[in-house]
């Protein structure tokens, strides 16, 4: 049977597998593949890097993203018609003039309450005022809220949905501005809605005190959540579950555009069709500009070419260079209320009780909007978001808006930190096997070639410095958190650094734990170092975008090109180098510190401990690589 | 952590560095018991993570509640702990939560001792610097850590499936298998385990993995062996239709295993596939994959019936990675088990990897379960897809356990050489 021919199939086989061993050949290939990742690597490493700083800084560009849709049918935005007219006007005209004589009567906190609580009630609503005290390490405050619960005609009362004001504007975060128009507006609105029998939710109108504290204290005690260092009342009237809040903010004369303010507390961001019915509302139904933030778009108002005067004239000229720059400026903006955690106003409180909810501020100008173009936008909004049958959920959560009307997707922008947190692990995984191997000369007289044979690599020293170093960052948080160090003694993390370098290097740099045959500790802790910021960068991405990019572009290179080669003296300036990177904030902005800490005693802003439990000790364990055998 | 104890294994760091065994258990004991005593409960009573509708202890505290008071705990549809441990709960053991944290922690200790007399057995030796580093793995692995401290009953399955390994080891079958139907009763899944433990009853607890041979058990014997386990287990059966005074107890704990009526989240891969499907594929899926569980079994125990133990911790790894409502200390209970096989750790092929990957979704499964279930801008395909990398990891670590474990048969080879598997 020799002479048969071998079957279609088998011939089929050899042609794709060729002859041979199956199994060489699959070692072959293996050894192959494996030489060529390993030759090409520093150019991956090199091509991720590159590709993800360069999609960074392609998410402004205008081709990128799309224009923005509502996705939920029920919302139907400016799809009715409007009541309020100038009658409603003149009464918000009217409640401006008394407070107005409050403002200048320099009532106090309490007075002021108890006057809106009484006009409240003069409406016909329930209502009620609530006192708080913030005891923080940093700054206590204290203040009175007032709000009032106009009950739904048609439902059980089981859904809310909230207007508020704050008593301070978020100009300048709440320096001082009495946000007096959005008040008055909150009053006058209260008492237009009244007339009305299709609210299919109860509104609950809130006038916070202060800037972001009064509505933090409100919301704690609405949703029975305990938080330390706050004294508050409890509140005397509830209402349902709140799905979505319009925080008011106007603190002007006019306005002449709206500006729309959506990041929340930590990061998290509304769904996106309430910005996007909002916009529609103010454009179709009231008649006004929408814009993001107080960035005017000097594609719609040449008097702001101002404010790019900066941009050389020929670029500026170049309609796409201008709108990347128009967009560049949207998304930095959003990338620090994000990044901070801090969110961008009262509205970003409401977001850590899954209550989707956005700021709308009426940009200080002299005209040509007053009272009736806000008073027919939140009329339309509030009859939108009447609308809903479920919590807002069809539109995106994850987005930058890049400019009113334009977003970029998740897969449009989180790549770049993606690709950078890629490239550090390939790196990280790079020295973990050079940590690995050593080259020694061939034993065999017959083959004098050099090999290579493995080391062990030192991995329980290291995870004992990396844990010291994030125990360090602990120690560090807390004694910031104290009252009494935290004022007096802030400089003292130097000598503290310095001191805990010298510790390490004197425990760990002896040979004590040196063994022939084993990986240094410097590689090795390099290694897990690139490692460990890595996933801390690609597991933060989600949850948080801006902040995930700025530790890329942070940690990326630097601690990629961490090294302990050298003279002793070079190794010393690397690390405080290092150490700088890590702490220097504290030196350059300790107001900066400041307001970190209060935003976690006060508002549980996350980012404080973030960085001192994670980020410096990241940092630090860099630094050290460089100063360790 | 293979990397830390691999590298661990060939230090020369001298036994008197070291602290011995006592003061290990009682140091790290007690630091346990001091964090369990501190109001981490109530952070950690709802992770979805660390206790299933299985092992919750909040159930176990209601089924507690109905049954001190003369009613059916079973007759509802949330207690799902076994009528022993409630009978126990009632009687013996503490009810308090700040007891029962203690316990708790008294508990790992206990888990983390035998560990340390299951590794003695194996290496047969008396003690030594290793021992520490096999009590720590155990008592400082986060995946039994944090189970541990939000009281959930898998912690206490653990030790019982460690002891009911030890007393294998050392050839006490009654007690052994009684343990062992003790925890079939406390978890039906650990019935995958029964045939490696009479393996192992009838050899020795020592590494054969370098010296495979067949196994001389006879079928007669092991015909005994598991006739004495269901003997117990129809005691056991007994002792808990006597206590509830019926059989609904079956329906509520055993039933809930194979038909999965709570899908809860969990860190395990079957909640989010039946929360899909149709109710017409699901009797037949709820077979496949119980069945899928089982197919184990026999494949593992005959490849390595040379070696029974590393079977049982083959066996555990799939339970960890496979089982319906696991928790994290499911795979836990494997990982912190590779402690006592040093022998493989340098046949071991990708460490690091399993290592980051575990490192990833350790810290993914929060988050995601954060932005699902509180911030609510995630949906549960988030954390369904965390559990997927989970489920990676624990694969990972699974099979390059088995591969290290067959491959150390070959022994090393010369750089002019590689091994291969067809």
């Amino acid at each position: 049977m020799e002479h048969k021919q071998p079957s279609l199939l088998t011939r089929l086989k050899h042609k794709i597998r060729g002859s041979g061993d199956v199994n060489t050949k699959r070692v072959q290939r293996r050894l192959a593949l494996k030489r060529t990742l390993t030759d090409k690597l520093p150019k991956i490493i090199f091509c991720l890097f590159a590709t993800g700083y360069l999609w960074m800084l392609l998410i402004p560009f205008p081709h990128l993203g799309r224009t923005t849709y509502i996705d939920e049918n029920a919302l139907q935005p400016s799809q009715v018609n409007t009541y309020w007219d100038w009658a409603d006007v003149h009464i918000a005209d009217q409640y401006l003039g008394l407070l107005e004589q409050i403002r200048d009567g320099n009532y106090t906190s309490k007075e002021r309450a108890e006057w809106l609580n009484m006009e409240f009630l003069k409406l016909g609503l329930t209502s009620s005022t609530q006192s708080y005290t913030f005891l923080s390490p940093v700054t206590g405050v204290n203040g009175t809220n007032a709000y009032a619960i106009l009950p739904s005609a048609r439902h059980s009362g089981t859904e809310a949905m909230v207007i508020s004001a704050s008593w301070l504007s978020r100009v300048d975060e709440g320096a001082g501005t009495v946000n007096i128009r959005g008040v008055s507006f909150v009053i006058a609105l209260a008492r237009f809605l009244k007339r009305y029998s299709y609210w299919a939710k109860d509104i609950i109108f809130v006038v916070s005190d202060g800037y972001l504290d009064g509505m933090q204290a409100w919301l704690g005690a609405y949703h029975g959540i305990q938080q330390k260092g706050l004294e508050r009342e409890p509140l005397q009237h509830s209402s349902g579950v709140i799905w979505t809040a319009l925080n008011i903010d106007y603190p002007g004369h006019s306005f002449s555009n709206l500006g729309i303010f959506f990041e929340g507390i930590n990061g998290r961001l509304p769904n996106q069709d309430l910005i996007n019915s909002l916009e529609r509302i103010a454009r179709y139904t009231a008649g006004v500009p929408v814009t993001l933030y107080d960035h005017i778009d000097p594609r719609e108002n040449s008097l702001v070419n101002v404010e790019y005067a900066w941009v050389p004239r020929f670029l500026y000229s170049n309609p796409i260079i201008k709108a990347y720059i128009i967009r560049a400026r949207n998304i930095l903006r959003q990338l620090k209320y994000q990044a901070t955690g801090r969110g961008s106003g009262v509205h970003g409180l409401f977001h850590q009780h899954r209550i989707d909810a956005i700021t709308i501020f009426g940009l200080p100008a002299q005209g040509p909007h007053g009272f009736h173009a806000i008073g027919k936008t939140v009329e339309s909004t509030l009859r939108t978001m009447n609308n809903l049958l479920e919590r807002l959920h069809a539109s995106f959560f994850f987005y930058i808006m890049a400019e009113r009307g334009w977003f970029l997707k998740i897969g449009h922008y989180l790549p770049s930190a993606i690709l950078i947190s890629v490239a550090m692990m390939f790196q990280g995984l790079r020295k973990w096997v050079d940590a690995g191997w050593i080259e020694v000369d061939g034993t065999e007289k017959s083959d004098p070639s050099r090999v290579w044979v493995r080391r062990t690599r030192p991995v329980l020293p290291v995870l004992a410095i990396m844990i010291l170093t994030h125990m360090s960052g602990l120690v560090l948080f807390v004694s910031l958190s104290s009252t009494w160090l935290s004022t007096n003694t802030y400089w003292l993390a130097y000598p503290f650094l310095v001191l805990f370098a010298a510790g390490i290097y004197v425990l760990f740099s002896k040979q004590t734990f040196a063994r022939p045959n084993e990986a240094p500790l410097s590689l090795t802790l390099k290694a897990l170092n690139l490692c460990f910021a890595s996933t801390v960068i690609s597991i933060i991405a989600v949850l948080n975008f801006s902040l995930s990019a700025s530790l890329a572009i942070i940690l990326g290179i630097p601690l990629s090109v961490s090294s302990s080669k050298g003279s002793t003296l070079s190794r010393l300036v690397r690390y405080l180098t290092y150490t700088y990177l890590s702490i220097g904030w504290r030196l350059h902005a300790p107001a900066l510190a400041k307001q970190l800490l209060w935003n976690w005693h006060v508002l549980g802003v996350w980012l404080a401990p973030f960085v001192c439990i994670v980020y410096v000790p990241i940092v630090m364990q860099a630094g050290i690589s460089c100063i360790i055998d | 952590m293979l990397e830390r104890l691999n590298t661990k294994q060939s230090s020369s760091l001298a036994s008197s560095t070291l602290p011995n065994l006592p003061l290990t258990l009682l140091a790290l004991g007690s630091l346990k018991i001091w964090i369990a005593l501190t109001d981490v409960y109530d952070a950690l009573k709802r992770s979805q993570e660390l206790s299933s509708p299985m092992s919750s202890y909040s159930q176990l505290q209601e089924g507690i509640y109905l049954f001190e008071h003369g009613i059916n705990p079973y007759s509802g549809g949330s207690v799902r702990h076994s009528p022993l441990l409630l009978s126990l709960f009632t009687t013996l053991f503490p009810k308090s939560r700040r007891a029962a944290s203690v316990f708790w922690a008294l508990s790992d200790v206990l888990g983390a001792w035998i560990l340390v007399q299951i590794w003695r057995a194996r290496q047969n030796v008396k003690g030594g610097w290793r021992d520490t580093l096999v009590a720590a793995s155990y008592l400082l692995n986060p995946y039994l850590f944090l189970p541990s401290l939000a009281l959930s009953t898998s912690t206490l399955e653990n030790t019982l499936i460690l002891a009911t390994i030890l007393l294998a080891c050392r050839g006490r079958a009654a007690p052994s298998l009684l343990l062992l139907a003790f925890s079939t009763h406390l978890s039906l899944n650990s019935l995958v385990i029964l045939i490696p433990v009479v393996l192992l009853l009838l050899s020795d607890p020592h590494s054969h993995l370098a010296s495979p041979q067949p196994s001389k058990a006879t079928l007669k014997r092991i015909g005994a062996l598991i006739g004495t386990f269901v003997f117990y287990i129809f005691v056991l059966g007994s002792i808990s239709t006597l206590v509830v005074n019926n059989l609904s107890w079956i329906p509520q704990t055993w039933g809930a295993t194979l038909t999965l009526p709570d899908l809860q989240p969990n860190t395990g891969l079957w909640w989010y596939f039946f929360t899909e499907m149709f109710d017409h594929f699901r009797p037949f899926f709820l077979m496949v994959f119980t069945t899928h569980l089982l197919i184990y079994v026999a494949p593992i125990s005959i490849k390595f019936q040379y070696d029974p133990l590393y079977a049982t911790f083959i066996l555990l790894g799939i339970l960890g990675t496979f089982k319906p409502y696991a928790t994290l200390s499911d795979p836990g209970l494997f990982f912190s088990m590779i402690a006592i096989f040093p022998e493989i750790y340098s046949y071991l092929r990708h460490p690091i990897v399993t290592a980051l990957l575990h490192l990833h979704a350790g810290l993914l499964m929060p988050l995601f379960n954060h932005i699902w279930l509180s911030q609510g801008t995630g949906n549960a395909n988030f954390f369904y897809a965390t559990t997927l990398v989970f489920a990676c990891a624990n694969a990972a670590g699974l099979v390059d356990c088995i591969w290290a474990g067959m491959r150390l048969a070959i022994g090393q080879s010369g750089d002019k050489f590689e091994v291969v598997q067809e």
